[in-house]
């Protein structure tokens, strides 16, 4: 009964790792609509304007047809121009249709799944551990890797890899010292990001005054105070200490001799790496996405509720099996936890909470202490074709009488 | 119907919509028209020799149609606008973003140790050109980290160097046929450093720890070959497993695996078909002949252990005209019997290797998608009442697995209910029962205890710990 619960799929929550994969294309799609919405609102603009000009013109007599035509030459230019873009917008968004239509046809597949023990769900769960590998690979900036993945999978629609890509050229860029990009992306996403009140653009801005003042001339200077006037004055209110310790740099620069470490921090190489990350953080919350890469959590869970006392314990127990020891094939269930390859990592989660006992029936005692159910022992006898009345320690190998044995309540 | 089904069905519902109703490329059209009234009132200019009037009537005339073109288009606009924020409100409702746990993430400082999981998991999954690239970037960031840890200005040697210029394994030369990766044949002589040397110029021992791909490398290797084995298994080939489990017989027989004589016997049952069935050339190596020739060179291997199986075996070589009706049909039939030997196959050569035959990995993403709900109610629960989850050693919640996801045997004292922990053992007293240690010592009283479950009474000194 309880393991008939335990292997139910509760599709209610089932999903929970895979919000992000419907999000991401609808948050893009809006993005999409709304660059197309800003060039047909602005092309449609100028372009109705310059035809009432170029018609009044032409009817006060001030505008010659030479020039008529000049204009409308300009305005046809134009709306080719727009159809253009509007082109690469459509194109946009019917990709983006079709990911979402393969990411929702992927999701449904599992409601026709009841019990993880169908045989189905096993392809469909190696279907999201693949999508997992690929947003790690793709956070943790390892690209060629996450392309690699992607095409042997052929999961491209299920996958995300050209927004993490232009994430990672804006953050290496970052990281190189440049903010032009970043600066770019700023000006895309204005107003998503003063809905989320990210100080992003303040802090780029920060930096290329920094960058100015760093260079220490005096013409440098002069372009700085512009460029602080400019940009950094607007954000006086928002951020008002911020704003004065820039002005304060002024009066301060890198190469000054006992530099107070607020100052000196400003100054700090380490400085990009800070944007960087911020730029991230931005990036990520913007299009809904979570702050940790989802193959963490789904590890930290996992492993937790895998973990068992025995898993870093000193004493060989029956089930599990560490390498280097003699196991048996009865005893190959190999516990995950205990694998080279998770024992390290699962050290320092908890380990799952249990409220019943597990074990075998008919539990037998041998002498040696351990403790092991009639039925292996039984099996492992006939296995190694040992006398009637006798039995061996499915991890020792020590071989016992029948009659050495007691009976386990537990 | 749960609460899922009518998610997706909405979902699906919206998309569909979204679908069938006009996109952007609508637009598009509408520019069309926009560019051809441009380009007809130009024309007619033109056309006219500059005449002025001309200029002037036609162009104050399509000011009004272009104009509603594009309020048209803003139209088409808001359409598609609404379709999609329909869309947006679904996933609302149906898929809200829940926070997932993040106010700490165990897994954030193990970058390394969860590379090199997934560097295994990939080579077990048989994706080796997707590993070597992932253990070549991977192993480029550590590197780097390393080199700045040690802070010295050598010159480093970079990652791919190291492993691609390594001595080559034994186990090299079974796999030369099907090797899917072929990154590490070419190389660059040039920086050539072996790992030994590397160490000696203080590149650091960490460094090479790090650098799992001595390790991998060699594993790559081992499941090159069992992927090439299991290759063979599936076009009905079993020789090369045959010769496999020959090699290790002394380490097969010690696990108790019957691996060998599953395999011989799965061979002569092939061969005893014929090559009508099994394909393979008509003459004296096949059929009911050659499957009892194949016994005789083979099965003496055996000795006694199987001899109630071979003697089987033999008699049916009496009903090879209608075996369908001789007592031993199930041994012969081969439906499943090819991948059952390719799994048990599967699960030996792990072991051997003291890996799992499943890839660990992928249990514990599966168990934590499973487990993943109870620690987000928990966490909602407990953030409402204001403690937090912290870090102690046992989960202060249950997260129940199916049955073949649980390995250990579990031992829950029915006093304390708390697990039996190395520090904590079970300790059975002489009526059988078991408890707790420190359940027993709560229970003495002096060097004497009532068991709980029984009217029995024991001495401390009688109780003993056991092993479960």
């Amino acid at each position: 009964m309880a393991d008939h619960e335990a292997s139910k799929i509760n599709h209610d929550n089932h999903l929970l790792l895979d919000q992000p994969l419907l999000r991401l294309p609808y948050e893009l799609l809006r993005k999409n609509f709304r660059s197309a919405h800003f060039t047909v609102e602005k092309e449609s603009t100028t372009l109705n304007k310059l035809l009432k000009e170029t018609a009044k013109g032409s009817l006060d007599g001030k505008t010659s047809p030479e020039d008529v035509v000049k204009n409308l030459d300009t305005m046809i230019a134009k709306m080719r121009g727009m159809k253009r873009k509007l082109s690469t917008y459509a194109n946009e968004e019917t990709r983006l249709y079709k990911q979402l239509d393969a990411r929702v046809a992927h999701l449904r597949e599992l409601s026709d799944m009841h019990s993880v023990e169908d045989v189905k769900y096993e392809a469909w769960s190696r279907k999201r551990l693949d999508r997992l590998l690929v947003d790690y690979m793709l956070r943790h900036g390892y690209n060629t890797s996450a392309q690699a993945l992607a095409n042997e999978r052929e999961m491209h629609d299920l996958v995300d890899v050209e927004t993490f890509l232009t994430m990672s050229k804006i953050r290496e860029s970052l990281e190189n010292g440049s903010v032009t990009e970043a600066l770019a992306w700023c000006n895309d996403n204005k107003k998503e990001l003063r809905k989320l009140q990210s100080n992003l653009e303040f802090l780029l801005r920060c930096q290329q005054y920094i960058e100015l003042l760093r260079i220490n001339t005096p013409s440098k200077s002069v372009e700085a105070i512009t460029h602080a006037k400019k940009y950094i004055a607007p954000f006086q209110e928002q951020y008002p200490d911020e704003v004065r310790e820039m002005a304060a740099l002024l009066a301060h620069r890198p190469t000054d001799k006992n530099l107070p470490p607020k100052y000196a921090a400003w100054y700090s190489p380490d400085r990009w790496t800070k944007l960087a990350t911020s730029f991230v953080e931005a990036h990520n919350k913007l299009l809904g996405l979570p702050t940790f890469p989802l193959l963490h959590t789904a590890l930290s869970s996992g492993l937790s509720a895998l973990k068992t006392p025995a898993c870093h314990g000193t004493q060989k127990t029956t089930s599990s099996s560490q390498p280097g020891h003699s196991q048996t094939s009865m005893t190959s269930t190999v516990c995950p936890i205990c694998s080279i390859e998770l024992n390290e990592l699962a050290k320092n989660v908890p380990y799952a909470h249990h409220s019943k006992s597990h074990l075998d029936n008919d539990l037998l005692l041998l002498p040696n202490g351990r403790v092991y159910g009639q039925a292996k022992l039984d099996e492992y006898a006939a296995k190694a074709g040992l006398a009637e009345g006798q039995v061996k320690d499915l991890v020792t190998g020590e071989v016992y009488s029948r009659t050495a044995l007691k009976k386990v309540f537990a | 119907m749960t609460a899922q089904t009518t998610a997706m069905e909405a979902l699906q519902k919206e998309l569909d919509r979204l679908n069938r109703a006009p996109g952007l490329s609508a637009t598009e059209d509408r520019v069309d028209k926009i560019i051809e009234m441009l380009t007809s009132v130009k024309d007619q200019i033109v056309q006219s020799g500059m005449d002025t009037h001309v200029a002037s009537m036609s162009i104050t005339r399509i000011q009004n149609p272009i104009k509603s073109t594009f309020e048209k288009i803003n139209d088409d606009l808001k359409g598609v606008t609404a379709t999609q924020r329909k869309l947006g409100k679904t996933l609302d409702k149906h898929f809200p973003l829940k926070d997932l746990p993040s106010t700490h993430d165990a897994m954030a400082d193990q970058e390394s140790l969860i590379n090199r999981a997934i560097s295994m998991h990939l080579l077990r999954e048989g994706q080796f050109s997707v590993a070597s690239t992932f253990i070549e970037e991977t192993g480029d960031a550590a590197t780097l980290e390393n080199v700045n840890a040690v802070g010295e200005g050598q010159d480093q040697v970079s990652a791919s160097d190291n492993y691609d210029d390594e001595p080559m394994d034994e186990d090299r030369d079974d796999d030369d046929d099907d090797d899917e990766d072929d990154d590490d044949d070419d190389d660059d002589e040039d920086e050539y450093m072996s790992p030994l040397e590397g160490a000696a110029t203080g590149l650091g021992f960490r460094q090479l720890q790090n650098l799992s791909s001595l390790q991998s490398h060699e594993l790559e290797a081992k499941f090159s070959q069992m992927y090439t084995i299991l290759q063979d298994i599936k076009s009905r080939n079993l020789l090369s497993a045959i010769e496999w489990a020959r090699s290790n017989s002394g380490e097969l027989e010690a696990r108790g695996s019957n691996l060998e004589f599953e395999l011989s016997r799965l061979q002569y049952v092939w061969l005893f078909k014929g090559p009508r069935v099994n394909g393979l050339p008509d003459n004296e190596l096949n059929g009911t002949a050659g499957a009892l020739l194949y016994a005789q060179q083979n099965f003496w291997r055996f000795g006694n252990r199987y001899i109630g199986e071979i003697q089987q075996l033999a008699n049916a070589q009496i009903y090879a005209r209608n075996l369908s009706e001789s007592p031993y049909r199930h041994i012969f039939s081969t439906e499943t019997a090819f991948a059952d030997v390719a799994s048990s196959f599967t699960r030996e050569f792990c072991s051997l290797l003291g890996l799992s035959a499943e890839s660990p990995l992928y249990v514990a993403v599966t168990a934590g998608a499973l487990a993943l709900p109870l620690l987000i109610k928990y966490q909602q629960a407990t953030r409402a009442k204001g403690t937090e989850w912290t870090t102690t050693n046992e989960l202060a919640f249950e997260t129940p697995l199916p049955e073949r996801m649980l390995y250990h045997s579990i031992f829950v004292c029915p006093v304390s209910k708390e697990q039996t922990t190395e520090q904590n053992p079970p300790m059975m007293i002489p009526c059988g029962h078991v408890l707790a240690k420190e359940t027993l010592q709560r229970l003495l009283k002096g060097t004497r205890f009532k068991c709980p479950y029984c009217p029995a009474e024991g001495l401390e000194k009688d109780a003993r710990r056991i092993m479960i």
